[in-house]
């Protein structure tokens, strides 16, 4: 019983892990190329989840509303990329950081205005009832998370490495300046990677909805899991923030059985230091070597 | 020449209207109408505008002769307690303010309420339940309150949830609460009920949790790894969902008895099937078996068009609460808030309401009884149950006994 009831918990952790490490990928994709990140990521995954829920309500069938909702998950991040982070770039500013919190704040007082304060239930065809795996409660719902994520994140990881585009994408990546010698377009591939960018935390948004409801503050707390998450697994690696996020998700949850819900926010911050401290590229990061 | 003729005496009548309008009873209706609470809020506000309107197409409250209208001052406190305490001092600073009427949250009860204690300034709470709202009073030993509730609060509530797991044989439960005023001083009473029924309860965890909380696996599994056959819970609608939701996606099913929240939209909505069954004691249902309740859910449906009241007590709760005080002006003969106060410690005329009929609901305050400002008894309170999003009577006895008891009304 007891055992049965830890591995319960480690499995709901490792679950809503995974969504960290979904968000988490974004901050990696936009990271990767432009050595920016969008503080307003959140706000992306909460904005595109209610625009999902739009969707449905009006009469779109949730197979269509799922690449509805990416795609405008992905004219998010383009309008993230060309309002907040394009001229900041361009000028070597940091004023990207700013931009894309202003952008974030403006964002969330949208939402507001439009869909309101509540919390709103998001159907989905898929079925929250229980099924049993050894003893082990799961519903299909949460199974969806975890085909998603993985879904998602093998289709980038395979684009990056098996297509023209993406290799641009890894050259940019390595190289900025060498890459542009080359003929590749920086400031495409940016757009792109911040396109990718909301790929990702829309369908975030979509997979968690279900589960936690829709409302604007519903990423709130993901978004700084996931940032903790991002750091401590390195900003580029994909298979790090997976294990990273699953390992964060496992230890809130079984930190909150052990020691009581309020300590939940702990494991997350105190990785965050240690990672900060000892390993500051991150656990699975490359050590950069910069030749001037 | 005749257009300035027109337009100064269209302005005139301009003045005179304004004249008029302030020669009106003034109250001001406070509650969270965005947030977490608005579905209490919003219905409270709109069962209360039900009744102003009433009043006023009446042609208003026989004020000693003088026929005066209701004129409503509304006020958003989002459910914070640092926003209800601002809007509570701009009301007290008010110079012709008969009175204030609302508050859902206790925490903004209690950030609030003093700044109108200290003017004097007569305030009906509802549909707030928290005990600390008007215990604070009769613990600081204060000699002349102006603060009534007019709610079913929350000792009779817990009474009665732990009554209900006792009748129902239970012997293990675990109490689940939220860390505000409100699920903290839940707790509380739950514990003080299953002390004076006789400790036939025994509480294997208290689990607390979060406003926003989604993830409730670890208390859920920690009640379950304690034996608890039952889960009382304290909390509003969205984390209360949270925990319904969780049970199902578990496969856990203990019975969910909680505070009236419980019928919160935002739980019925959000906790869907996972809801169904879940019980909480409520003054009013949303069943037209009286014509009182009839007219008043008709009325309500058609005016703000809807199917269902957000939160059906709220709504019938701030209904009854200007009657009362509508009421208390007549009496008192006055629109002057300090005179109010002492009719409604001594309202002789029955006022006939679609909760109950109030017949003397309050009593010159003592601050060793806070049931001298409290006018909810037991016998005003039924259980009700979950069922598919809507608000049933859980016992088919409280609905029989509502009837008889409208019936004898009527033939009186």
């Amino acid at each position: 019983m007891y055992a049965l009831i830890v591995t319960q918990m480690v499995v709901s952790g490792v679950l809503m892990g995974l969504i960290y490490a979904l968000i988490a990928y974004g901050f990696q994709l936009t990271y990767a190329t432009s050595k920016s990140i969008n503080f307003g990521q959140g706000e992306l995954v909460m904005v595109s989840a209610f625009f999902s829920l739009t969707l449905l309500n009006v009469g779109v069938p949730y197979w269509l509303m799922v690449p509805g909702g990416m795609l405008f998950g992905a004219l998010l991040g383009l309008v993230v990329e060309r309002a907040g982070v394009r001229l900041a770039l361009e000028q070597k500013s940091e004023g990207w950081i700013l931009m894309t919190i202003i952008l974030g704040l403006f964002a969330f007082s949208v939402a507001e205005n439009i869909w309101g304060r509540d919390d709103r239930p998001f159907p989905t065809p898929i079925s929250s009832n229980p099924i049993q795996i050894f003893g082990i409660h799961i519903t299909p719902v949460e199974i969806s998370v975890a085909i998603g994520v993985f879904a998602l994140m093998g289709m980038i990881e395979l684009f990056k490495r098996k297509t023209l585009l993406g290799k641009a994408f890894e050259a940019v990546s390595a190289d900025r300046d060498a890459a542009e010698l080359m003929g590749i377009s920086a400031t495409r591939t940016i757009m792109l990677s911040y396109g990718l960018s909301g790929v990702v935390a829309a369908l975030a948004g979509i997979l968690i909805a279900p589960i936690t409801t829709v409302g604007p503050t519903m990423a709130s707390a993901l978004i700084l899991k996931a940032f903790s998450v991002a750091v401590v697994a390195g900003l580029d690696s994909g298979f790090g923030v997976v294990v990273i996020g699953m390992t964060l998700g496992a230890l809130e949850s079984l930190t909150s059985f052990y020691l009581g819900s309020g300590w939940r926010e702990a494991p997350g911050l105190i990785l965050l230091i240690l990672a900060l401290a000892i390993r500051p590229m991150g656990v699975f990061g490359k050590a950069s070597i910069r030749k001037v | 020449m005749k257009k300035v003729l027109t337009i100064s005496l269209m302005a005139l009548g301009l003045f005179a209207a304004q004249a008029f309008a302030s020669d009106a009873v003034k109250i001001a209706i406070t509650g969270p109408f965005s947030g977490g609470s608005a579905p209490m809020g919003i219905s409270m506000r709109n069962g209360a505008m039900l009744a102003v309107s009433e009043i006023n197409a009446r042609g208003g409250i026989d004020v000693d002769g003088h026929r005066m209208k209701i004129q409503v001052i509304e006020r958003d406190d989002e459910g914070k307690n640092a926003r209800g305490a601002l809007v509570a001092q701009e009301l007290a600073s008010m110079s012709n303010l008969s009175g204030v009427i609302g508050t859902v949250n206790t925490g903004v009860v209690l950030a609030g309420d003093r700044y109108l204690q200290q003017k004097g300034i007569t305030k009906i709470i509802t549909p707030a339940a928290g005990s600390a709202s008007m215990t604070q009073w009769s613990k600081a030993g204060v000699k002349n309150l102006s603060i009534f509730r007019f709610s079913a609060d929350d000792s009779i509530q817990a009474a009665m949830v732990v009554k209900e797991a006792i009748d129902r044989k239970l012997t293990k439960v675990a109490i689940f609460h939220d860390t505000t005023n409100y699920g903290v001083s839940g707790r509380e009473d739950l514990l003080q009920q299953i002390k004076k029924q006789g400790n036939k309860l025994k509480v294997v965890t208290t689990e607390k949790f979060n406003i926003g909380d989604k993830d409730m696996t670890a208390q859920l599994l920690r009640a379950k790894l304690a034996g608890a056959q039952a889960i009382l819970i304290w909390g509003i609608g969205p984390e209360m969902a949270a925990v319904a939701n969780g049970m199902a996606a578990m496969g856990m099913k203990l019975p969910l008895i909680g505070g009236w929240t419980i019928s919160m939209s935002n739980f019925i909505n959000n906790a869907g099937k996972n809801g169904n069954g879940a019980l909480t004691p409520q003054s009013f249902i949303e069943e037209p078996i009286t014509p009182m309740a009839k007219r008043f859910i008709n009325e309500y449906h058609k005016t703000y068009h809807v199917s269902r009241i957000p939160s059906p007590m709220s709504a019938a709760e701030g209904y009854d609460a200007v009657y009362v005080f509508a009421a208390a002006v007549k009496q008192a003969k006055s629109t002057d808030t300090h005179k109010i106060k002492e009719a409604l410690e001594d309202l002789r005329a029955p006022v006939k309401g679609v909760i109950a009929t109030w017949r003397h609901p309050y009593s010159k305050w003592n601050p060793a009884n806070e049931r001298t400002h409290e006018a909810f008894h037991r016998d005003q309170v039924v259980m009700g149950m979950v069922k598919n999003g809507r608000i049933v009577f859980a016992h088919e006895s409280d609905k029989q006994r509502l009837i008889k008891e409208a019936h004898g009304e009527n033939s009186k």
